[in-house]
C-alpha cells in the first residue's frame, strides 16, 4: 500500500504536506471531512489532551427499574410482583431499604468501592409507552410532546467541539450498527461505527479509483448523495487508525465472553488509542421482557455488571479511569404491577447508573412510591434531563442550558 | 418538500409521451432490485400499466416452502408427546435440538428467499412482500420459529393482492405475530397491550392518531386471540365479552370489529400510502395535501392494495425528476441488485451471507424491532457502508471450494443441480469491457451500473484507471478493479 498515493490525508500535517504538493484540497472540501474544511479555513488551536470521555450504554427495550434497585422493605412491591419479586433474603443491599438485583454482583462491587451512583426514579411528564416515541424523547432530550430531529450529545458536539479537530477522529463513535439518534446535530462532526465483529479489511488496489471518484462531481446531486459523500470520506480517513489502534489494544482485564464485553473492549482500545472522541455508544439489549421475564431480564443484567466492571478494571489499569464516565439509560421502566405472562408491560420511571472514579457513589433521589392502583404506572422524581444537564455541565464542561433549551436543576452525583 | 404538480395531478398517470428508456429503469429499479436491459425493453414494449399488471397479479406466486422448514417438529403436538415423555433433565436437550434445527431452517429460508426474490419475474412481488413484512414486522429474535416465520411472510405474500383490512384482519391470525406482540398473553381480566397499541401506531393509523384509552379498550376487544401449534384459534373463554369504548364508539367489540372502527378513521386512508413514500420513493414525507388526495381515492377502493399499487407507481408523482436515482438502496436491494448486475446465483452458504447483512444493518427475517427498518439515509453509517464494500469486493472472489466443509459442499452441489450457474463474478463477464477502448468500457460500464449518467470528468477518471497502454482495450484485472471501485461508490448506492 506505501506506494499507492492516498488523496485521503488522517491528519492536519499529512494535509497541509499534501496542500504543499499542489494537491487542490479545497477543490473537493464540500465532500472532506469537516476537520479539513475548517483547519483550512482558520488556524486553530490544539485540542486539550485529556479531555473527559462520555460513554453511553442503551438499556434498550424498556429496563424493569424494580427489578433492578428492589426496594425490599416495602410490602407494596411483594404485592404487585408476587412472582416476579426478588425475596429480600436474595437482594445484594446497597442500603437499609434498597439492594440490587442477585444478577448484578458487578455492579454492586462497583458502589462498594465508590465507583457507582445510582439515580433513582428517573422519568418526565406525561411519559409515552412507544418503545420509539420515547427513544426518541430520551435521545432527542426532548418534552413529551415535542418532536426534535437532533440529538442531545449532537447538539453539545454543536455547541461546544464546532472548533476545528486538528485530526480526522471522530467527535462520538457507536457501536451499533445505526447511528444512533443522540448523535444527530445540525452540524456535520463526524462519527463513525464500529463493526460489530469482524476484521476489518486492508484498503486494496481500486483505493485509489474510488478516492478519486469521490471527488468527481456527479448529475443530479441531491442529500442523499451528499450524505454518502461524506460518510464515505470520513469512513475512509478514518477506518485505518481505527482498525490498526483495535488490533493492537492489550487489554489489562479480563472481560467476559459475550459481545457486549467485547465492545466495551474496543471502546477502551480507542480510548487508550488517544483518538480524540468525546462520546461512545453502545446498546444492550433486549430488555422488553413482557413474558417470563426473570431468566432474561437477569442474564442482561449480569451482561450488563460483569461487563462494567471489566471496563473500568481495564481503565484503571490504564490509569485512563479519570477520564471516563459511563452513563446508562433506557427508554422507560416497567409496570409496577406484573402481567399474568410473568413479564411486565411497559411503564415509565425507572433508575439509572452513572459510574466512574469521580462519581459520588451510591443511591441519588428516592425511592419510587409503589402505593399506585392496579395497573397503574410510577410517578418520577428526577427528570432524565436533571440528570444530562449535570453531565453536560460538569463532566463535559458544557453548557446544558444552550443544549437542553432550558436550565435543569443539577444533580449530586457529580 | 417542494412539488411541481397540485395534489389533484399528482396521483393522474404518467403521460404516454413521458414513458420512455429512463422512466421504466426508473420504475424497475423502485418496484425491483435493479433495471436489466431485457427488462427494461419488455417493459417498454408492454407499456407502464401492462408492466404493472404483470408485476402486481391477482395471485401473487408463492414461494415453495423449503424441505427443512417442513421438517421442524417444535410446536407440534408431536413434540409436545416427546417433551411429556422425556425426563426433566433431557427436555432441557430436545428444546436446545429443535431451536437448534430453527435456526439452520431460518438460514436455509433465507438462501432460498434471496435465491427467488433474485430472479426478475418474482423481484416486484418479493418487494412488495418485503415492504408490507416492514409494517406487520415479526422477528426470528423473538419468533426463533423458522416454521411460523415463514408462515407469516406466505401470510403477507398472499394477501398482498387483497385489501388492508383483509390484510390486517389476517395479521391478527398469524401465529408470529400473536406470539411477537404477545397477543397469546392477552386474556380477559389481564390484557397485555403490546399488540393493540402497535396495531395503531405502526400498522395502521400512525402515532398522534388514537388515545392511551383506545390502546386498552382494543387490547380488551382483542383478548382470546390465541395460537395452539402453530395454528389460529379464537379462545372464547379468555375473551372480554363486556362493553368497550374506543374512537367514540361502545359496542361488545372483538378484535375484527376494532379494525373495522380503527380502518374508518382518517388516518388510516394515509398511513400506508405515507409507509409506501418511505420504503418507495423518498426519505421525506409528501405534502399532507398529496396523501390525502391518494388517501380519499383509496378509501373509495375499499382500501384494495393492488389498486394502490398501480395507481401509486404508475402516478406522475412517482416519476418527478427529483425522485430519480436519489434513493438509497437498502442492503437487500444492493446484494439483490449485485446478483442481477452480474448474474449471479446465491451461493448457499448463509453462515457467510447471514454475518454480511448483520454488518450491513439488515438481517432478512429479523428486523431490530416492531418498527421495522427505518431506512433511507439510516442505512448508511461509515460500518455500514464498509460492510457494502466489503460484500462487492467478496462477489468478485471465485468461491474457493476447497476450503469448505463436507455440508458445504453438498450444498453448493446441490445448488449447482438445481440450475446454479455462477456464485461470483467471472472472467467471461468481464470480458465484454475488455474487447472495446477504455473509453468506450468506461462509458458502458457507468450507464450499466449508476442510475444517473455522469459528468465527463467521472466516466474519464473511471477511462484512466482502465486504460492499458494508448487506447488498447483494457486488461481483465483493471477492468475487474475499476468496477468494484465503481460498485462501492456513493452513486452505485443510489436507485
Amino acid at each position: 500500500m506505501k506506494n499507492h498515493p492516498s488523496f485521503l490525508p488522517s491528519t492536519r500535517r499529512e494535509f497541509f504536506t499534501l496542500g504543499a504538493k499542489g494537491v487542490g484540497l479545497l477543490a473537493f472540501s464540500r465532500y472532506a471531512p469537516a476537520f479539513l474544511v475548517s483547519s483550512a479555513r482558520a488556524e486553530t488551536p490544539t485540542p486539550q489532551k485529556d479531555m473527559p470521555i462520555l460513554v453511553i450504554v442503551q438499556l434498550a427495550g424498556g429496563n424493569d427499574g424494580l427489578n433492578t434497585v428492589v426496594p425490599f422493605e416495602d410490602d407494596h412491591y411483594y404485592q404487585l410482583r408476587p412472582n416476579l419479586a426478588v425475596p429480600k433474603n436474595k437482594v445484594l443491599q446497597l442500603d437499609d431499604r434498597a439492594g440490587l438485583n442477585p444478577a448484578c454482583a458487578g455492579l454492586h462491587q462497583l458502589a462498594q468501592e465508590g465507583k457507582l451512583a445510582i439515580v433513582q426514579n428517573v422519568g418526565y411528564p406525561n411519559p409515552n409507552r412507544s418503545h420509539f416515541r420515547s427513544t426518541d424523547i430520551w435521545e432527542t432530550a426532548s418534552d413529551s410532546n415535542e418532536f426534535v430531529s437532533t440529538g442531545f450529545v449532537g447538539r453539545y458536539f454543536d455547541n461546544c467541539c464546532s472548533g476545528a479537530p486538528v485530526n480526522s477522529d471522530p467527535l462520538g463513535v457507536h457501536l451499533t450498527s445505526e447511528v444512533p439518534e443522540v448523535f444527530f446535530a445540525d452540524k456535520d462532526h463526524a462519527t463513525f461505527g464500529v463493526p460489530p465483529y469482524g476484521n476489518r479489511r486492508q484498503r486494496s488496489e481500486n483505493l485509489g479509483l474510488l478516492e478519486k471518484l469521490i471527488h468527481q462531481p456527479v448529475q443530479g446531486e441531491n442529500g442523499s448523495s451528499s450524505y454518502l459523500r461524506h460518510t464515505m470520506m470520513d469512513a475512509l480517513v478514518t477506518e485505518r487508525k481505527v482498525g490498526e489502534t483495535l488490533n493492537g489494544y492489550q487489554a489489562s482485564a479480563v472481560y467476559p465472553q459475550n459481545a457486549f464485553a467485547s465492545e466495551l473492549r474496543n471502546v477502551a482500545a480507542l480510548i487508550a488509542g488517544r483518538l480524540s472522541t468525546r462520546v461512545y455508544f453502545l446498546s444492550l439489549g433486549s430488555f422488553d421482557t413482557h413474558v417470563n421475564q426473570q431468566g432474561r431480564h437477569e442474564q442482561l443484567l449480569k451482561t450488563l455488571g460483569d461487563g462494567l466492571a471489566a471496563f473500568q478494571k481495564d481503565l484503571e489499569a490504564h490509569r485512563l479511569a479519570d477520564q471516563v464516565l459511563v452513563m446508562t439509560f433506557s427508554e422507560f421502566g416497567r409496570r409496577p404491577m406484573e402481567n399474568d405472562g410473568k413479564g411486565t408491560d411497559h411503564g415509565t420511571a425507572a433508575p439509572l447508573f452513572v459510574m466512574g472514579s469521580k462519581v459520588k457513589a451510591g443511591l441519588h433521589g428516592t425511592a419510587p412510591d409503589l402505593n399506585v392502583d392496579r395497573n397503574q404506572d410510577l410517578a418520577y422524581g428526577i427528570d432524565f434531563r436533571q440528570v444530562y444537564a449535570s453531565v453536560i455541565d460538569r463532566w463535559l464542561a458544557g453548557d446544558s442550558a444552550a443544549v437542553l433549551g432550558r436550565k435543569f436543576a443539577p444533580l449530586g452525583f457529580l | 418538500m417542494n412539488l411541481a404538480l397540485a395534489p389533484s395531478e399528482a396521483w393522474q398517470p404518467l403521460p404516454k409521451a413521458e414513458w420512455d428508456e429512463a422512466a421504466a429503469q426508473h420504475l424497475l429499479r423502485r418496484i425491483g432490485w435493479s433495471a436489466q436491459p431485457a427488462e427494461v425493453a419488455r417493459a417498454l414494449q408492454e407499456g407502464l400499466a401492462g408492466t404493472l399488471q404483470r408485476h402486481f397479479p391477482a395471485t401473487p406466486p408463492a414461494l415453495p416452502t423449503p424441505p427443512s422448514v417442513v421438517e421442524i417438529e417444535e410446536d407440534t403436538p408431536e413434540f409436545a408427546d416427546q417433551i411429556k415423555a422425556a425426563a426433566p433433565a433431557e427436555r432441557r436437550a430436545l428444546y436446545q435440538q429443535a431451536r437448534e434445527r430453527s435456526r439452520n431452517a431460518l438460514l436455509d429460508l433465507t438462501v432460498n428467499w434471496l435465491q427467488h426474490a433474485s430472479r426478475p419475474e418474482f423481484a416486484v412481488c418479493e418487494k412488495w412482500t418485503l415492504f408490507l413484512g416492514n409494517i406487520y414486522v415479526v422477528a426470528a429474535q423473538k419468533v426463533p420459529n423458522t416454521a411460523l416465520l415463514y408462515r407469516h411472510q406466505d401470510l403477507l405474500r398472499r394477501s398482498s393482492a387483497g385489501t388492508a383490512p383483509e390484510l390486517t384482519k389476517s395479521v391478527l391470525r398469524s401465529p408470529a405475530m400473536i406470539n411477537y406482540l404477545d397477543l397469546q398473553q392477552n386474556r380477559a381480566g389481564s390484557p397485555n397491550e403490546n399488540f393493540a397499541r402497535e396495531l395503531m401506531e405502526l400498522f395502521t393509523l400512525g402515532i398522534g392518531h388514537y388515545t392511551e384509552n383506545d390502546v386498552k379498550e382494543a387490547a380488551r376487544a382483542l383478548t382470546g386471540y390465541l395460537q395452539r401449534f402453530g395454528e389460529f384459534r379464537f379462545a372464547p373463554r379468555f375473551h372480554d365479552n363486556s362493553q368497550k369504548t374506543l374512537f367514540g364508539h361502545s359496542g361488545n367489540f372483538n378484535g375484527d370489529g376494532v379494525i373495522d372502527l380503527i380502518y374508518a378513521q382518517k388516518a388510516a386512508a394515509t398511513h400506508l400510502p405515507g409507509r409506501m413514500t418511505r420504503f418507495y420513493l423518498t426519505d421525506e414525507a409528501l405534502p399532507e395535501d398529496h396523501l390525502n388526495a391518494l388517501g380519499d381515492w383509496w378509501r373509495g377502493t375499499g382500501f384494495g392494495l393492488r389498486d394502490l399499487a398501480h395507481r401509486y407507481f404508475s402516478s406522475r408523482l412517482f416519476f418527478e425528476p427529483q425522485f430519480r436515482g436519489s434513493y438509497i438502496k437498502s442492503p437487500l436491494q444492493f446484494y439483490l441488485g449485485l446478483l442481477q448486475d452480474f448474474s449471479l446465483d446465491v451461493a448457499p452458504l448463509p453462515r457467510r451471507i447471514e454475518p454480511a447483512f448483520r454488518q450491513m444493518g439488515q438481517i432478512p427475517y429479523d428486523p431490530p424491532n416492531v418498527r421495522g427498518w427505518v431506512g433511507g439515509r439510516e442505512w448508511i453509517s461509515s460500518a455500514t457502508l464498509e460492510a457494502r464494500r466489503v460484500l462487492a469486493r467478496a462477489l468478485f472472489q471465485p468461491l474457493d471450494e476447497s476450503r469448505l466443509n463436507a455440508d458445504e459442499q453438498r450444498a453448493v452441489e446441490a445448488a449447482r443441480a438445481a440450475g446454479a450457474k455462477a456464485f461470483a463474478v467471472s472472467d467471461d463477464a468481464l470480458r465484454p469491457y475488455a474487447t472495446v477502448n477504455s473509453d468506450e468500457a468506461a462509458m458502458r460500464l457507468l450507464q450499466r451500473l449508476l442510475p444517473a449518467t455522469q459528468a465527463d470528468a467521472y466516466r474519464r477518471a473511471v477511462g484512466d484507471a482502465l486504460t492499458g497502454e494508448g487506447q488498447a482495450p483494457p486488461p481483465l484485472a483493471r477492468v475487474r478493479n475499476a468496477i468494484v471501485a465503481v460498485l462501492e461508490t456513493p452513486e452505485y448506492q443510489l436507485c
